[in-house]
């Protein structure tokens, strides 16, 4: 019964037991979990040579030498050779089974240690991939331009990488922690210290920048930066981190921030509207002087507050070509009246260029006061026209009342030739007296030829014929008409393909021009722009004919068209004028053997042509 | 049809204590952290237009190839928390604020956004959304100096190319 209870036991052990008999080793006993490690096949009976199962060879072979010597022994962590899926590790131990002193076969025990054993083995892996990446580490930290270093709670040096020594050109056997606070310029060392240990404290990282004094003696910026390591209680031991030398970048940005500082004191020096803008063109910049001559901060003006500061009537066509200037990148420039503080507008040339650089595209104004000479310029010009009419005037005026009088000095020779044949004088003195009559006749009649010989050679009037570049002469009066052009928005459009080159006087052809186009931007309908054409061109006969049309307002024609060429006969009263252009016009044309048409529409404009030669046409006289 | 609801803006009903001198607009721009698709446009203009309806916000969102712009006009508390908010979102950063001022009036007439969908198909129906070469002229009601600033914004969104419309768009160009 009790043997029985034992035999239970055994079989039921969680480890493999067998026993092993005689000189062939054959299995006598064998419990569950031995079975189950033999394989399914019954091995009672049959030698452990024959039935192998999972014993390594090397195994067998001991399990001889302990039945012949009587020694027993354990293999630890045998590899077995089941069928299941991964190696199963046991600790096999052998016991000799005394009988009468002799050896009469063995004890096999077989526990399972797999879970031990892959312990233990992943364990040597993890070691061994400890040791790479404790490797890699140093190799990193060891090739890395940045020192690192790690220091434990008391601010104790762990571990510093050897560049630190090279840095320093401290020996490899220098006191760390006493030497390294030397090594601090003494501006910052306090402050450094005060900061580490703070962070220290409480627990946190940090980031200062200090110097640090070279292995030559220099002091070098450095960036400090550490982060603590955390461990499970929540209390951080060793701060590991990394000194970086920022002393060049320190340097630049100091310089940088040193010119900038400078140009902004420049331009806040300076006596003009400066700004800058970004380069979708919003002013973040104005100078000192743009604050005082508005008024209005920086925050005020806003990044198109400058807008604000223009005449009301220049604002749109300024902000209209602002937004093509940052859209093409194209300079800008123009001249409007900018707000003063006190409310008064003073011209202004507007400027700005893009500069573009490895910052970014960016954009520098500047606004000039050209205010007086702007006016004084206005007061010039108009002074100037002004002269220039009344010159003209003046001279149309001797001109023709030359010319007019030449008609009664005729008449009044005439009569008194008359009255010198016809009459009979009683006085003695009166041969005398009409001696210096005829006499001051003549005189008169001189005057006046010269008078209007005078005004002719001062107009160019008889001014020898030359081969003209009628472009260019055209283009020379209209440079002259620029203010007017300008005033009006005319666009006036030059033809001259057809007939280039004419043979004419240049002061006359000028003249011609000077009033069909003065008059042409003069009489311009309310409601448009004029446009104006003037073309040279060959008239059926081959005569050079020049045609100046507008679309101005027009004008009402007298049945005839010599009237309109009446001097001081005015076709728009309202609009101011001497009346002596068209007359004059026609006067130069016709001296020199052409004539002057016009046809023209009320509303619709009016086109003047000039027949500069009538040789060969006998139709007009 | 914009043009139209521009001059509807006098006409929009009062909201509470609504006052012609305690309205503010505010300009900004800003880059998106990622590019938006249509479906993350079309959320955003649903939830931005319920919002800005309740809060009575009207304005304008420009968006294009990551660039935001947006000018929206509500009363001041309304339009400083709502820049807030719109600065602490983190769908887009670099927020530049433009200008934030009092004005005297409102002139957008509602809330709209602006962009280029990749399938513009579904859009065009939408309440509230605008193709960017449908970007209407600013409202004469801004200032020229602000109509501008409106310009430059667009510009800087929608880059140069689509700026031809806007030529014309200040005042006193169109003739």
């Amino acid at each position: 019964m009790r043997e029985q209870h034992l035999q239970d036991i055994l079989r039921r052990l969680p480890a493999g037991v067998a026993t092993l008999e005689g000189e062939e080793l054959r299995y006598t006993f064998i419990n569950e979990a031995m079975a189950g490690l033999l394989g399914p096949a019954d091995a009672t009976g049959q030698p452990v040579a024959v039935h192998a199962g999972p014993w390594p060879a090397d195994l067998l072979d001991v399990m001889q030498q302990v039945y012949r010597t009587g020694k027993a022994y354990v293999a630890k962590a045998c590899q077995l050779q089941t069928g299941a899926a991964g190696p199963i590790y046991c600790d096999v131990a052998l016991e000799p089974v005394l009988d009468d002193n002799r050896i009469s076969g063995l004890l096999l025990f077989a526990v399972d240690v797999t879970v031990q054993e892959q312990a233990r083995q992943r364990t040597h892996e993890l070691a061994i991939e400890t040791r790479r990446l404790d490797a890699r580490l140093r190799v990193l930290t060891e090739t890395a331009p940045q020192i690192t270093f790690t220091v434990d709670g008391a601010g104790r040096y762990e571990y510093v990488s050897p560049q630190w020594y090279l840095f320093t050109g401290q020996p490899p056997t220098c006191d760390l922690n006493a030497i390294w606070p030397l090594l601090i310029h003494p501006d910052d060392r306090l402050r450094v210290l005060y900061q580490s240990e703070a962070a220290r404290k409480a627990g946190v990282g940090w980031s200062y920048e200090y110097r640090l004094r070279r292995y030559d003696g220099h002091y070098r910026w450095m960036l400090s930066r550490a982060l603590p390591e955390l461990h499970a209680p929540g209390q951080p031991v060793y701060w590991h981190g990394a000194l970086t030398e920022v002393h060049d970048q320190r340097e630049l940005s100091e310089a940088r921030r040193r010119g900038e500082a400078e140009l902004r004191f420049l331009a806040d020096s300076i006596p003009e509207l400066i700004w800058t803008a970004t380069p979708e063109g919003f002013v973040e910049y104005y100078n000192r002087f743009t604050e005082d001559y508005s008024g209005l901060s920086t925050d005020e003006l806003g990044p198109t507050g400058w807008i604000n500061l223009l005449h009301p009537s220049e604002q749109a066509a300024a902000g209209r070509q602002w937004v093509h200037c940052i859209a093409t990148g194209e300079p800008y420039e123009n001249v409007f009246r900018m707000r003063r503080h006190d409310g008064r507008y003073r011209w202004h040339i507007i400027r700005a260029r893009q500069l573009t650089d490895e910052q970014g595209p960016r954009w520098f104004g500047a606004c000039t006061d050209v205010d007086d000479q702007h006016r004084l310029r206005q007061v010039l010009q108009t002074q100037y026209d002004e002269l220039a009419q009344a010159n003209r005037d003046l001279d149309t005026f001797v001109y023709t009342a030359s010319h007019d009088l030449k008609q009664p000095v005729l008449n009044l020779r005439g009569l008194f030739d008359e009255l010198r044949q016809g009459a009979t004088f009683a006085d003695p003195q009166a041969e005398q007296m009409l001696g210096m009559l005829d006499e001051a006749l003549t005189q008169l009649d001189l005057t006046l030829q010269e008078l209007a010989a005078t005004v002719r050679d001062q107009r160019g009037l008889s001014a020898p014929a030359e081969e003209l570049d009628v472009r260019n002469v055209a283009e020379e009066v209209l440079l002259g008409l620029r203010a007017q052009v300008q005033e009006t928005e005319a666009v006036v459009e030059l033809d001259a393909e057809a007939a280039p080159t004419l043979v004419y006087g240049r002061a006359n052809l000028r003249s011609v021009l000077h009033n069909l186009v003065s008059n042409a931007l003069k009489f311009v309908h309310p409601d448009r722009p004029p446009h104006v054409r003037v073309r040279s061109y060959l008239s059926a006969a081959g005569q050079p004919v020049l045609e100046v049309r507008d679309n101005g307002s027009g004008m009402v024609l007298p049945s005839q068209p010599a009237p309109v060429f009446q001097p001081f006969a005015r076709q728009h009263p309202h609009i101011g004028g001497s009346g002596v252009g068209l007359y004059l016009v026609q006067r130069i044309i016709t001296s020199r053997g052409g004539h002057l048409e016009v046809s023209s529409e009320v509303g619709e404009g009016t086109a003047f042509t000039v027949y500069w030669q009538e040789r060969g046409l006998n139709g007009h006289a | 049809m914009l043009a139209a609801s521009y001059t509807q803006a006098a006409a929009l009903p009062a909201p509470r204590g609504f006052s012609f001198h305690t309205m503010k607009h505010i300009v900004y721009l800003s880059r998106a952290v990622h590019p938006l698709s249509d479906q993350d446009l079309q959320e955003l203009l649903d939830q931005c237009r319920r919002d800005n309806i309740q809060h009575h916000v009207t304005g304008i969102l420009l968006y294009s190839h990551g660039n935001i712009a947006q000018l929206f006009e509500a009363e001041p508390e309304v339009a400083d928390a709502l820049f807030e908010r719109i600065a602490r979102d983190g769908r887009h950063s670099h927020v530049q604020k433009l200008i934030d001022r009092p004005i005297s009036a409102r002139s957008f007439a509602q809330w709209s956004m602006a962009f280029h969908p990749l399938e513009p198909a579904g859009f065009e129906a939408l309440e509230g959304f605008l193709l960017p070469h449908r970007v209407p002229a600013p409202p004469t009601s801004l200032s020229i100096a602000d109509a501008t600033l409106v310009e430059l914004v667009c510009l800087a969104v929608f880059g140069p190319d689509t700026s031809a419309p806007y030529a014309q768009a200040l005042p006193g160009a169109a003739q």
